[in-house]
């Protein structure tokens, strides 16, 4: 540990930090474009220059390491010259096109520059003309002229995806981001670049010109995609109020968790947000005689909740069968469990999910399911339903989720389910199953309801809703529902209001979620 | 008593007020028919759709978005009047342009006049000065709300 002082401000730092993290640890912004904490400093961007007492000049804070009895001044008036200096510089070869560039309102340089004091420029040139649109990966376009040559782009794809497929070429002012030999920058972790771009010089094409950032709401919620668990933000737009829009998502962002994902998602994850806004289930309905009718879920809930009664008396447990999946949260598997295995002692549970796909060895993992680790640790079965047999022993069916579309085809599904009795479908999104049960029940997605999943290495983390639920009650609550009405369990059980109630609960029970 | 007698007294003053309006108006209005004194107007209505005001010109009056030379629209979608615009009433949609020097331009430009409450706050916004409400046109009427909807076909006119 040393000493510093940093604007009159005593700290105590641990050995070998630079100044611009001591500073930061303390509260003390310092203005940066090149310094990224993932990357080692770099130091071409200039922006941090602070004064160190007993220093004739002024000093890098990215890559200066404190010393003990350091004196740094942040902000006194030779640093203000020099930052003002370096902006102006910037700006002498940026163009001013805000008014087209998709990171306005999040840009840093703007940000300082507003800091700053928007001073005019004295340079009297004209500036440098360069390409404006360079496409150098399938969803990234490069604008050369507002590139700041911070060089973030080129660490980024140095440093961590290993695969350097950028640097900067020619000298001076003739200096620019170029992609070697291939044409295309070619993993798929490059749509973190767009992010990275501290000014609007590489943007994506999946969020060019869609909307512009000062409207976009900004929530915390865990992509779903895989089992990694990457924290993100979801970027909505709330609409206007009489001009309704039909997407709501229109980005994702990678959030920073040092134990999970860093500061990075993959593009899978990243590009893959339009099934939040697409072909979602609006209404409970009931199909008799290709007859469709609307129910509230009061309704819905005393039809299933007779049929389970009925097959419970006439001693026919064994005919119910629930097909559950792990996009599901914890507390729902929990609740699952609680209800379907040791409530109702039902046999038949089983899961059924996406198909695994090929991963990577930094983010992706196989599983394209956000809870199968959950599954396990709550003590459910990971059985996958034979529907020859499932058709034979089963009477009524609770279907959770979609994905018995994409494991079995249509026809086979539709032999299978002539034979069963009755139906119940509770599915975020509109499917070949609707046709083909009797009770579509539909609930929120992950990003709309709230909860916690467990990653695949164990990691229980809990979010919020990021955006609006209209649509239907969280599956949780459908559970708990069920289960008073059942009477399952005992009354505190159906008292419970809040996914971290039920949290706390299952860490009563189960000391892996405690 | 005396109170109430007041009340009449006034209403006999204000009689007398608009009789001399009524008469001062219709002997000078008389004289102009007549020809005799042309200048001074009596203060008579404008007889509206007829005859018309003219208006300052500084008035804002209906939208209008600019063309560039080459007769492409100026505004290149920025969304400062969406963002800027009190009643929500201007819905944008951007889209490519493949020159690289625009790069952006609309594809859908709305503005609800049924919403619009003509403050030019989009006017000052614009920093392409691709919108102006110097039309001089008042009259905006539609026998449908939908109709009220102007794109930008109606717009660049």
């Amino acid at each position: 540990m040393v000493k510093i002082f940093i604007d009159d401000k005593e700290l105590e730092v641990s050995n070998g930090l630079t100044i611009l993290r001591a500073a930061e640890g303390a509260g003390i912004p310092i203005p940066h474009f090149c310094y990224h904490p993932a990357f080692a400093p770099e130091g071409s961007c200039r922006m941090c220059l602070v004064e160190i007492s007993g220093l004739p000049k002024l000093e890098l804070a990215c890559s200066t390491v404190v010393r003990e009895g350091m004196k740094i001044l942040t902000a006194s008036e030779k640093v203000i010259e020099a930052r003002k200096a370096v902006l102006e510089f910037l700006l002498a070869e940026h163009p001013l096109d805000c008014p087209i560039c998709d990171k306005a309102g999040e840009c840093k340089l703007q940000d300082y520059f507003e800091e700053y004091g928007f001073f005019a420029s004295r340079f009297k040139e004209a500036k440098e003309k360069r390409e404006k649109k360079v496409q150098i990966s399938k969803n990234l376009i490069l604008d050369r002229e507002r590139c700041i040559l911070c060089t973030r782009c080129l660490r980024f794809l140095s440093e961590i995806t290993k695969t350097q497929d950028v640097g900067v070429l020619n000298r001076g002012i003739h200096s620019e981001i170029a992609v070697y030999e291939s044409n295309f920058i070619d993993n798929h972790y490059a749509g973190n670049l767009a992010e990275l771009c501290p000014v609007g010089a590489i943007t994506d094409t999946d969020f060019r010109f869609k909307t512009r950032a000062w409207f976009l709401v900004k929530k915390e919620s865990i992509c779903p995609m895989c089992s990694r668990g990457c924290n993100i933000f979801i970027d909505s737009h709330p609409g206007f109020a009489r001009t309704p829009l039909a997407q709501r998502v229109y980005r994702i962002r990678a959030r920073e968790n040092q134990d999970i994902n860093s500061f990075w998602i993959c593009d899978f994850g990243r590009y893959h947000y339009s099934y939040i806004d697409q072909g979602r289930q609006e209404r409970i309905v009931l199909k008799k005689e290709a007859k469709d009718t609307e129910l509230s879920w009061e309704k819905a809930l005393i039809i299933l909740a007779e049929k389970v009664k009925s097959l419970v008396y006439l001693k026919k447990k064994s005919r119910i069968g629930v097909i559950l999946n792990t996009w599901l949260t914890n507390e729902e598997l929990y609740l699952a469990d609680k209800v379907f295995k040791k409530g109702l002692g039902l046999e038949n549970i089983y899961v059924v999910d996406p198909p695994s796909e090929k991963g990577d060895d930094f983010l992706l993992t196989e599983e394209r399911t956000p809870n199968r680790r959950g599954l396990k640790e709550v003590g459910l079965p990971d059985l996958t339903p034979d529907l020859g047999k499932l058709a034979l022993q089963t009477d009524l069916l609770l279907i959770f989720g979609t994905f018995l579309v994409g494991r079995f085809s249509v026809t086979e599904l539709k032999s299978a389910f002539d034979k069963i009795g009755t139906k119940f479908l509770f599915a975020a999104h509109k499917s070949a199953l609707d046709s083909l049960v009797d009770v579509v029940i539909p609930t929120p997605l992950i990003a709309e309801k709230g909860g916690s999943l467990t990653n695949v290495n164990g990691k229980v983390q809990s979010f919020s809703p990021a955006l609006d639920n209209s649509l239907g009650l969280p599956e949780w609550k459908l559970l708990i529902d069920l289960a008073k009405e059942l009477k399952i369990n005992h009354k505190p059980f159906w008292q419970l209001s809040s996914p971290q109630a039920i949290l706390e609960e299952m860490g009563r029970g189960i000391p892996f979620f405690k | 008593m005396i109170k109430a007698l007041e009340y009449f007294v006034e209403i006999i003053k204000g009689s007398l007020i608009t009789c001399r309006h009524f008469i001062v108006n219709m002997v000078f209005h008389t004289l102009k028919v007549l020809g005799i004194k042309t200048k001074r107007k009596g203060a008579v209505t404008i007889q509206y759709p007829e005859e018309k005001k003219e208006i300052a010109s500084r008035h804002r009056s209906l939208h209008r978005l600019m063309r560039r030379e080459d007769g492409k629209p100026r505004c290149v979608s920025c969304m400062l009047c969406v963002t800027v615009c009190p009643s929500e009433c201007i819905a944008v949609e951007a889209t490519e342009d493949p020159d690289p020097e625009i790069q952006k331009i609309p594809a859908k430009f709305n503005i609800d006049m049924s919403r619009c409450c003509f403050c030019g706050f989009c006017v000052e916004a614009c920093p392409e000065d691709a919108i102006r409400m110097d039309t001089a046109k008042i009259e905006i009427a539609e026998y449908a709300r939908k109709d009220l909807i102007y794109g930008l076909d109606k717009l660049l006119g």
